[in-house]
């Protein structure tokens, strides 16, 4: 059995390169995917715990996996409403880079 | 017993002053509401007489006077009362015949005044009224309260033509210099209250005093200090120096008003309260040694301020104010008289002063009121030669300024030359009471120069400006010559019946034999003492006539040289009110001028910041606000980071 260690330096790793990809890049679609790849670092934390469950304690707890799920849901659905803004972000400014959006400001 | 009725005293004057205030004016009838006023000043006399009538019976009503409780404070009560002995019945008297001729004399004197005739009866009435309930209090709390509507009075009446400037600004002096020496006495019966717990005069004075003295045992400095706040009262009140200034701008009112605070009210209350507080002063023979010098210093200083005055009323005021002095340098000597042979002359002597002084100095000021009704101007350089056109002013103001200068039989001699010689025999237990005795003996001298100074410039000689001066009416003439009686005969009290000291001494509880009347009489006939200070006022008289009657003399000798600077000191009242103006000015001004400025840009600096940082402070931070999602997004995961770096390692350190 891989240690549980290995998973969570896994999701770290892809929780750090999603933020990186969030903080950085230009194209608001990367900064989507780069979202995705965060979420799913949690979905990893929460599958792998849920595994080592038994070890630690007595008994099944599928807790972790059904919370995986869910927000596998959720981020599909987040990425239809997100992909739906920027959709309509693009036709209204023809461009799609994060840092030229910000009319809402000051 | 008509003493338990004594509390009407003050009640009838009061209803008079009520009635004037309210009653529609149509119903004032006489002069405006003079009819009233006199109605209630003569009501006062009339039980006043037969209250002193009563006392002079050897009844008095102090520790068992009916009382009503005032102010019910838990298991603590304030009652008020009355207190009837033998120094009240001197007061009533003085009270009640002043005040009445006084108000009979307005009648005539303000009737120039029309509309405010009516609000004038009404103070004047109130003045006296609260003066009454001043004499017959029997707690120090009461005595406060009246003490202080008198104080009020006297402002309301100095400044009756508030129109005027002066008038104004004298009305204001009065009540803040008064009220300086008014926070003293409140500070003393507060100490006394906390140490004694009563404001009674029967529990404070229980034992002569002893008692109270017990129960200062722990902290006997701090009765000598309460003592001394007491006087510090009569220091404002009987315009003692250094608090001697509002008296003489009091002068701005109408003279009967000068007459009244001069002769029966105000500045009597502070020599009153002295005597009052005596079997507390004279278990603190620091605090009397305190009243007596300053007594002197006070005598000595207006006698020599009145050299220069070219007021009528000035040159009274300051008189006043020195006379004044002699009473308080008189109670001074005569407690340590007091202490050290158990003898109330030097007490007997300043309340006779005082009695005589406001018969003659009511006079006085009277026929100031006069002459200055007749001529129109109180300036003396502009009078003269009014004894052939006011032949009965001029008499009677002689006789006045016969009893004040203390020429023999009149009543001035007898009451000066007790005090003197009671603060002489005070030199032998406290050598200081010498050099006051030598100070009162030079002010006997400058009174006697100053008073006919004032009557020569005044009556003798030519006119000295355009007017037209006839004798005043008779109501103002009658009230004159019943004061010249009272003038010419009230020293006789000091032989009437048992003699003036043997009935007075009994109010602080002296019964021991006095010297008999006759040795009183050869005492002060045989003294050389006597003969001293009547040689010293003969000379004044003479110098007076001399430099202000006889023709031929230069008087401009006294503008130059050293004679002049001396002048022009006096002139100026030895700079003590310039030292006062200067101080009000530099001083104080200055100080709030500073804290003006604190205010300004310390205060409303603090304020002002705090609200231009509410202002002005989104104008910097909303810059954070960029629009940019991936800096907010930066910015949340720092702040995760500072978080949990927080929670994995300050908090641990800190034993979280």
């Amino acid at each position: 059995m891989i240690p549980l260690e290995y998973w969570l330096v896994l999701s770290s790793l892809m929780l750090a390169i999603g933020a990186y990809g969030v903080l950085s890049r230009k194209n608001a679609i990367v900064v989507l995917m780069s979202i995705e790849i965060m979420l799913n670092a949690a979905n990893i934390n929460f599958v792998a715990f849920s595994t080592y469950y038994p070890i630690v304690h007595t008994g099944i707890n599928a807790n972790g996996q059904v919370f995986a799920l869910f927000s596998i849901a959720i981020a599909a659905a987040e990425v239809a409403v997100g992909l739906a803004i920027l959709l309509t972000v693009y036709r209204r400014y023809r461009t799609i880079e994060v840092d030229k959006i910000n009319i809402l400001r000051w | 017993m008509v003493l338990e009725y004594a509390w009407l005293i003050p009640v009838i004057p009061f209803a008079a002053f009520v009635l004037i205030g309210l009653l529609p004016r149509r119903t004032l009838f006489w002069e405006d509401g003079g009819g009233y006023a006199i109605g209630g000043a003569a009501g006062a006399l009339i039980i006043s007489i037969l209250v002193i009538w009563d006392v002079f019976q050897g009844h008095t009503l102090t520790t068992t006077a009916p009382t009503f409780e005032w102010l019910v404070i838990g298991n603590f009560s304030i009652t008020f009362g009355i207190w009837i002995d033998q120094l009240t019945a001197i007061m009533l008297l003085v009270v009640s015949v002043v005040g009445t001729l006084v108000v009979v004399y307005s009648g005539a004197y303000m009737h120039e005044d029309a509309e405010r005739r009516r609000r004038y009866y009404a103070e004047i009435m109130l003045f006296i009224s609260v003066m009454y309930g001043l004499v017959i209090a029997n707690n120090y709390l009461m005595m406060f309260v009246f003490w202080e509507l008198v104080g009020l009075c006297s402002y309301l009446l100095i400044g009756f033509w508030y129109e005027r400037p002066a008038a104004a600004s004298a009305a204001k002096r009065a009540f803040i210099v008064t009220r300086v020496g008014d926070i003293m006495f409140m500070a003393g019966i507060i100490i006394l209250f906390k140490y004694v717990g009563s404001f009674d005069f029967g529990t404070l004075f229980a034992d002569g005093g002893a008692a109270t003295k017990a129960a200062f045992a722990e902290s006997p400095g701090l009765l000598t200090l309460a003592t001394a706040f007491i006087f510090g009262g009569a220091i404002g009140k009987s315009a003692q120096f250094p608090l001697h200034e509002w008296l003489p701008d009091a002068m701005e009112g109408p003279t009967t008003v000068s007459a009244l605070i001069h002769a029966a009210t105000m500045v009597k209350a502070g020599v009153y309260l002295v005597a009052r507080s005596y079997p507390l002063l004279v278990q603190t023979p620091d605090s009397l040694l305190f009243v007596g010098i300053i007594g002197g210093i006070t005598a000595l200083l207006a006698a020599t301020v009145a050299l220069a005055a070219t007021d009528i009323k000035r040159v009274l005021a300051y008189s006043t104010i020195s006379q004044l002095g002699y009473m308080i340098l008189g109670l001074g000597a005569g407690g340590f008289i007091f202490i050290n042979s158990g003898s109330a002359i030097g007490y007997t002597a300043s309340i006779f002063h005082l009695m005589n002084h406001a018969f003659f100095k009511a006079l006085l000021f009277l026929c100031a009121g006069s002459v200055i009704h007749a001529v129109g101007t109180n300036d003396m350089r502009l009078m003269g030669g009014l004894g052939r056109k006011m032949p009965i002013t001029s008499i009677t103001m002689l006789v006045g300024a016969l009893a004040i200068s203390g020429i023999p039989p009149l009543s001035g001699f007898w009451s000066k030359d007790e005090v003197l010689s009671s603060v002489y025999s005070a030199g032998s237990f406290h050598g200081m009471f010498f050099i006051l005795w030598a100070m009162g003996v030079a002010t006997a001298f400058l009174t006697a120069f100053y008073m006919f100074r004032m009557w020569f410039m005044t009556f003798t000689g030519g006119p000295r400006s355009e007017y037209h001066a006839h004798e005043s009416p008779k109501l103002m003439t009658v009230p004159l010559m019943i004061l010249t009686g009272l003038a010419l005969t009230s020293g006789a009290a000091l032989f009437i019946g048992e003699g003036f000291r043997a009935f007075l001494q009994r109010a602080i509880g002296v019964t021991g034999e006095t010297e008999s009347l006759s040795g009183i009489a050869l005492d002060t006939l045989t003294s050389p003492f006597t003969y001293l200070v009547l040689g010293l006022v003969v000379v004044g008289m003479l110098i007076a006539y001399r430099v202000y009657y006889m023709a031929g003399f230069n008087r401009a000798v006294f503008a130059t040289g050293v004679p002049g600077t001396f002048q022009r000191a006096l002139e100026n009242r030895w700079y003590i009110s310039k030292f006062y103006d200067d101080f009000a000015y530099k001083v104080v001004y200055g100080f709030a001028k500073l804290s003006d400025l604190f205010d300004r840009y310390v205060i409303d600096g603090i304020v002002n910041l705090v609200a231009y940082l509410g202002a002005n402070a989104g104008a910097v931070i909303r810059k954070a606000q960029s629009g940019n999602v991936q800096r907010y997004a930066g910015i949340i995961i720092l702040g995760i980071v500072v978080l949990m770096f927080f929670v994995l390692f300050v908090l641990p350190w800190g034993g979280w």
